[in-house]
């Protein structure tokens, strides 16, 4: 019993000598935030309106959005989207972006679609929510790049 | 130090069987509600709920928590900025307040009324069109072993300008559990009979008796995406045991005129068996009609057919199609 003890207090010892020379190393880490780069194809993984999972009932093998190095985006064929058209985008902030704003081509206003980039199984997914009819509807597409193994 | 050890276990021991004592034997009373059979449009109504507390408490200990009352209401009746709860019981007479979105359930990691709406769901209605509010005492009460009251939570709500059907939901509980999915004691829900709003335009919307078809979400524009579903079990049709079922679809404008129409049977309009001979077909309005950028589509008529397009089934089992109106409000 008095073994268990010293070994208790020797291994708790330790574990303090560990965390405080933690410290210092955690203090000199690089802490900035990475550049959000959503450049690509994406392809829809999920689609839910007010919480309810669509994915299963509807067709959405067709639809992609390409986001192009030089600020354009494209959309591979009329959906339900909030932009109808192919055009600009920009995020809300380049580090800690809320929202994707688009400009659709031909139109002179913005359209904003709530903007999050969690990982999921290992997966950098783009999720997108936004009201497409009534604003009391919510809808929220979950996007994964394709080719992201390659 | 081995009998500091045990001493130890049957504390812990000790303070688990009074710990679950405690739960098995405090808690809330039945929730009971007054609802009036009806009222007219915009009209404000009172309703209200009858609980109690039993606070059974190992002494001297105390339970000090706030009430917290919830209601689930159609969200046309905008309860949110219109509705007033108030509660009276021989501890005090007081006011609650909404909870405030931002705060977080701890138990589900959603806001109150979120977590409310998961656990409480719409009850015995059959369409979604509902929001769950949860309200909170503005003050904290101290309950004392075998301190029984009996309690009225106040609901003053106006009930809208739409007629309608509905079973109203309510609930009251402890601020301190939390929505628990496994606690019984402290959360007491109840939904109402049917209470009907009547003196307004438009059709009745029933959220209580089961229709041939609904479109969800209740309210939509032709941007939308919609769910059309068939219930061929609510009444006998021309499509008894019919297990292909199809869509037949008009699209009107604002001034009545036929924008566009699919009449076909193919996989386009085939709705999908999701058992209890109900059927459904989810698509997107303005790609479903083909629509150019201007056009709009304000109503559709619809039918339900076989696999032939001869046999179909309408409004109420009639020849008259069955209709759905883009609103948001």
């Amino acid at each position: 019993m008095k073994t268990n003890l010293v070994a208790s207090t020797v291994f708790m010892a330790l574990g303090l000598v560990g965390l405080s020379s933690c410290e210092d190393g955690i203090s000199e880490m690089a802490t900035e935030e990475t550049v959000k780069d959503i450049t690509g194809s994406w392809k829809v993984v999920q689609l839910t309106r007010n919480g309810e999972d669509l994915s299963q009932r509807l067709d959405l093998s067709d639809f992609r959005i390409d986001f192009n190095a030089d600020g354009t985006y494209t959309l591979a064929e009329q959906l339900p989207f909030i932009a109808d058209a192919s055009g600009s985008y920009r995020l809300s902030d380049p580090q800690y972006p809320f929202s994707l704003i688009l400009r659709p081509a031909g139109i002179e206003e913005d359209v904003v679609a709530r903007f999050q980039f969690p990982t999921v199984a290992g997966k950098r997914q783009l999720s997108l929510s936004f009201s497409l009819g009534c604003e009391s509807n919510t809808y929220q597409y979950n996007f994964e790049r394709e080719n992201q193994d390659l | 130090m081995k009998r500091a050890t045990h001493t130890l276990l049957y504390g812990y021991l000790l303070v688990g069987l009074f710990v679950t004592m405690f739960l098995v034997h405090c808690g809330l009373t039945a929730l009971t509600v007054t609802v009036p059979e009806k009222a007219t449009v915009n009209e404000r109504v009172t309703f209200v709920m009858h609980s109690g507390a039993e606070p059974r408490i190992e002494e001297p200990g105390t339970y000090t928590t706030q009430l917290l009352a919830g209601i689930m209401v159609p969200k046309s009746w905008n309860a949110r900025t219109n509705a007033v709860l108030t509660f009276t019981s021989p501890k005090g007479n007081g006011v609650l307040r909404m909870i405030p979105d931002s705060e977080i359930e701890p138990v589900s990691g959603v806001s109150w009324h979120q977590a409310a709406k998961n656990m409480f769901g719409i009850g015995p209605n059959l369409v979604d069109d509902f929001e769950w509010i949860v309200y909170r005492s503005t003050q904290s009460y101290t309950f004392r072993n075998n301190e029984d009251i009996d309690f009225d939570v106040n609901v003053e709500c106006n009930v809208g300008s739409e007629n309608m059907l509905v079973k109203l939901g309510f609930y009251v509980g402890s601020s301190i559990e939390n929505l628990r999915p496994e606690d019984t004691d402290y959360k007491k829900v109840a939904f109402s009979q049917s209470f009907e709003v009547t003196g307004g335009e438009g059709d009745l919307i029933d959220f209580v008796n089961p229709q041939l078809a609904t479109v969800q979400p209740v309210r939509s524009l032709d941007n939308d995406i919609i769910t059309l579903m068939f219930d061929a079990g609510v009444t006998q049709t021309a499509l008894e045991n019919e297990d292909d079922i199809y869509l037949t679809i008009q699209g009107f404008d604002e001034a009545g005129l036929l924008v566009a129409e699919v009449n076909e049977q193919t996989g386009k309009t085939r709705l999908t068996s999701i058992g209890g001979k109900r059927f459904l077909i989810d698509f997107w309005p303005r790609g479903y009609f083909s629509l150019e950028s201007v056009q709009r589509i304000a109503r559709l008529e619809y039918f339900v057919t076989d696999a032939s397009g001869i046999r179909r089934v309408g409004y109420g089992n009639t020849d008259e199609p069955f209709t759905y109106t883009f609103r948001c409000q």
